[in-house]
């Protein structure tokens, strides 16, 4: 039973699964000190001094943060109110098909279906020309490429509620959350102890990794605020692409040393995020 | 008698859903629909014909999208599920899990970039080969996790028993283990063909504008304004993951962690 | 002796599991050896299969050292508590399954497979799927599976542990009548007193990894360690 080809599977594991991710690392590394690339500066650290001064990563990791966070907590809340209030009619064949019909469309699509809908010259403008509200495209409020990303709020919550409907129903089913709100109610609890006190605790316990997992995603999420975001802050996918592909060869750096700093933060709440599952997997 | 506002909300779900395909749907069959119109001056199938001809060469980037992801999810599907085993009955299975994480998490495209330069050594940078390569970096640490679950403690003595009624490694697989996970490697399969049909900047990193998949068409008709190519393409889009989800759920909804 | 244990043991980091084991059994007897769960029986078992190698000593069988051999050749079947059936095949070719891997003739199998499930009293399941039986019927299943092969040793752990006492009872004296009618070499190890009187023509009792074979039954009966006085004991002082 022992013999070598665990070993040779383990190293193509390590070839295909890891060395490119350290091989990625260790070139933005070399790259964000001067030590590789275009400009071949020799070891600097200008570049990383330069990232911290201007500010634009701290923004911009401020604004991805922000718009995950809310992307995310608002789409959690709409599932669980409409699993919590519609689930059974959303097991019935016809509906359920509809209910997973969302997961057919990417990013890119979404985006660009939100652009069609939201902008000046869009759909949305010319119903309320129609209507009387606006004389010119103009006058309609600008809900793409708009400070608030309100257009890449928007496309996110629709990208991911469908998602987490989905995944509550599941949930509700494998842990058999119906038998559990029988026992409360013969517990004596009231309908709105039953949603708070059981419903939502065992949906939000169950699923809590996926949530953080979904708010890493849109973390580093690219398609959709490249239509959809503004010149500046941007998303930090979108910064960093713009930095390294930028025709001031000494931004590059900066470009990559932003990129060090994104997969940094990612790995340890991967870190994070494994160990916590594994502990809560060894509990049960 | 209360009033239930349950049959609006549950009408209003449906069209929010619909809504999407039909407007993506009739952008695609219109033409000359300008500002403020509510209604395209034009409907009809002259788009759908473009497509047809080789001019936009839409066609031919269908089909490398069909090739490209299921070049990817061949591969990964079938390394992930014979690697996993090895990692997941490995005495350092966490440690090995973890560091699968990492390319799974991180941006595809941040991802992209940073590999760029090895891409570009190695010839591969603007070959379709290479977009199979840099979107099976991606998706192979999907397969892997996505067959954690098939290794368990029942999987291992499956596995003795086969050996104590005497067959091999080879017996095992192929008698017990790829048909017992046939269901799984058909889900896993199509799942990561779509994380590889869906993908885009790490596709536009790597092709360099010159493997145009479906999504990098997406885009060169957005920047060029052509809205109603852009709806078409969309479209294409949609159709196989439509399909698949009509076939089986499953193929489409995952929830892996 | 057909069976010739000598000296195994094995340890599990700082824990001795199995110390100095050594036994024999002769050709077409079972042996049944009780134990406590967690007395080292199960690693026992596992060894003599291959499924665990041992820190030291020696396994023969027929004659021949069988240590160094893999699972698939040492023509020694190990037989799962829990009934673990192949899930994506039905009865039939669960039972054929060991057969199918021996390329013997289709016919061949059919004829066996077929004798096999009327001894089983399993007339009429052949095509059922493993989870539309009940638990006796898989572990008949189970068995049938093993015995077909024509096993030079059969390792029972605790077969059947977690079946109900009737199903339990019936099981005991199918398998007595098959063991007898396929001339079976066993070991049979369970943790219920009376199954392990019922089921050996020789009986063993381990404990801490320590095994103990008794000259007779009798003498099994006799030794306080085993239990069977305070369970006379028991029933004695009811009346």
């Amino acid at each position: 039973m022992r013999t070598k080809s665990p070993h040779i599977g383990i190293l193509f594991f390590l070839a295909i699964g890891v060395l490119p991710f350290a091989a990625a690392f260790v070139y933005a590394l070399l790259y964000s000190f001067g030590a590789v690339g275009v400009l071949n500066t020799s070891y600097t650290t200008a570049f990383w001094a330069a990232v911290f001064r201007s500010g634009e990563f701290f923004k911009s990791l401020g604004y991805s943060a922000a718009i995950a966070a809310v992307s995310v907590a608002v789409s959690v809340g709409l599932a669980l109110w409409l699993v919590l209030s519609y689930r059974r009619d959303f097991e019935k064949k016809a509906l359920s098909f509809v209910l997973y019909l969302p997961l057919a469309i990417p990013g890119v699509v979404a985006a660009f279906f939100t652009f069609q809908l939201l902008a000046q010259s869009g759909f949305f403008a010319r119903i309320t020309y129609a209507l009387g509200g606006i004389d010119k495209a103009r006058q309609f409020p600008d809900l793409v490429n708009d400070p608030w990303a309100v257009g890449i709020l928007l496309t996110f919550i629709s990208l991911v509620t469908p998602f987490f409907v989905l995944l509550f129903m599941n949930v509700y089913k494998n842990e058999r959350l119906g038998e559990l709100k029988t026992l409360a109610v013969s517990l004596g609890a009231t309908p709105r102890q039953v949603r708070w006190r059981v419903s939502i605790p065992i949906l939000l316990t169950k699923t809590r990794t996926l949530i953080v997992l979904y708010f890493i995603f849109i973390l580093g999420a690219y398609e959709v605020p490249l239509i959809l975001g503004q010149q500046s802050p941007q998303m930090l996918s979108v910064l960093i692409i713009r930095e390294m592909r930028q025709f001031d060869l000494a931004k590059i750096p900066e470009g990559y040393a932003v990129a060090v700093l994104y997969t940094f933060i990612v790995s340890g709440a991967a870190v994070l995020l494994f160990y916590r599952k594994k502990k809560t997997a060894d509990a049960f | 008698m209360r009033f239930s506002v349950k049959p609006f909300i549950l009408s209003l779900l449906v069209l929010l859903v619909l809504f999407p395909f039909a407007y993506l749907g009739l952008l695609s069959l219109a033409g000359d629909w300008r500002f403020p119109d509510v209604w395209p001056a034009y409907i009809g199938l002259r788009n759908w014909y473009a497509v047809l001809s080789a001019e936009t060469s839409l066609w031919q980037s269908f089909l490398l999208s069909v090739l490209i992801s299921v070049s990817v999810a061949t591969a990964a599907t079938f390394s992930g599920f014979f690697i996993s085993r090895l990692v997941y009955y490995h005495p350092k299975q966490h440690l090995l899990t973890l560091l699968s994480y990492f390319p799974y998490i991180l941006a595809p495209v941040v991802f992209a970039a940073c590999l760029s330069f090895f891409f570009l050594k190695l010839g591969l940078f603007g070959k379709s080969g290479g977009v199979v390569v840099a979107q099976f970096m991606v998706a192979f640490p999907y397969a892997l996790i996505f067959f954690g679950s098939f290794w368990g403690s029942k999987t291992q003595q499956l596995e003795k028993l086969v050996a104590t009624l005497g067959g091999n490694l080879w017996h095992t697989f192929q008698r017990v283990l790829l048909p017992m996970a046939r269901g799984m490697l058909l889900v896993c399969f199509f799942q990561t063909f779509l994380i590889s049909w869906f993908e885009y900047g790490l596709t536009s990193i790597i092709g360099v504008g010159k493997v145009q998949t479906l999504t990098i068409k997406v885009f060169l008709f957005i920047k060029e304004a052509n809205f109603y190519y852009g709806a078409l393409s969309c479209v294409l889009l949609i159709l196989p993951p439509v399909a698949l989800l009509y076939i089986n759920k499953r193929y489409v909804f995952n929830k892996l962690v | 002796m057909f069976l010739e244990v000598k000296q195994i043991r094995k340890s599990f980091g700082q824990e001795q599991v199995v110390t100095d084991l050594t036994f024999s059994l002769e050709r077409h007897k079972t042996l049944s050896i009780l134990g406590q769960s967690g007395c080292g029986k199960t690693t026992m078992l596992k060894m003599l299969g291959g499924l665990v190698t041992p820190d030291g000593g020696d396994i023969r069988l027929d004659g021949a050292s069988i240590s160094h051999k893999k699972p698939e050749q040492r023509n020694i079947i190990y037989l799962y508590q829990e009934d673990l059936l192949f899930p994506h095949l039905n009865v039939f070719e669960n039972i054929a399954f060991g057969l199918r891997l021996k390329k013997h003739p289709a016919k061949e199998v059919r004829q066996k497979v077929e004798t096999m499930v009327e001894s089983l009293e399993l007339q009429g399941q052949q095509s059922k799927m493993p989870h539309q039986l009940s638990g006796g019927q898989r572990q008949r299943v189970s068995f049938g599976r093993a015995i077909i092969n024509n096993p030079a040793l059969l390792l029972l752990d605790e077969p059947f542990g977690s079946l109900d006492a009737g199903t339990r009872q019936r099981m005991q004296q199918l398998f007595k009548k098959i063991a007898g009618a396929f001339s079976i070499t066993s070991l049979f190890v369970t943790h219920d007193l009376k199954e392990a009187i019922l089921m050996g023509d020789e009986i063993a009792f381990m404990k801490s990894g320590v095994l103990k074979v008794y000259k007779s039954k009798q003498a099994f009966i006799e030794d306080p360690e085993t239990g069977v006085q305070s369970e006379i004991g028991f029933w004695k002082d009811l009346k």
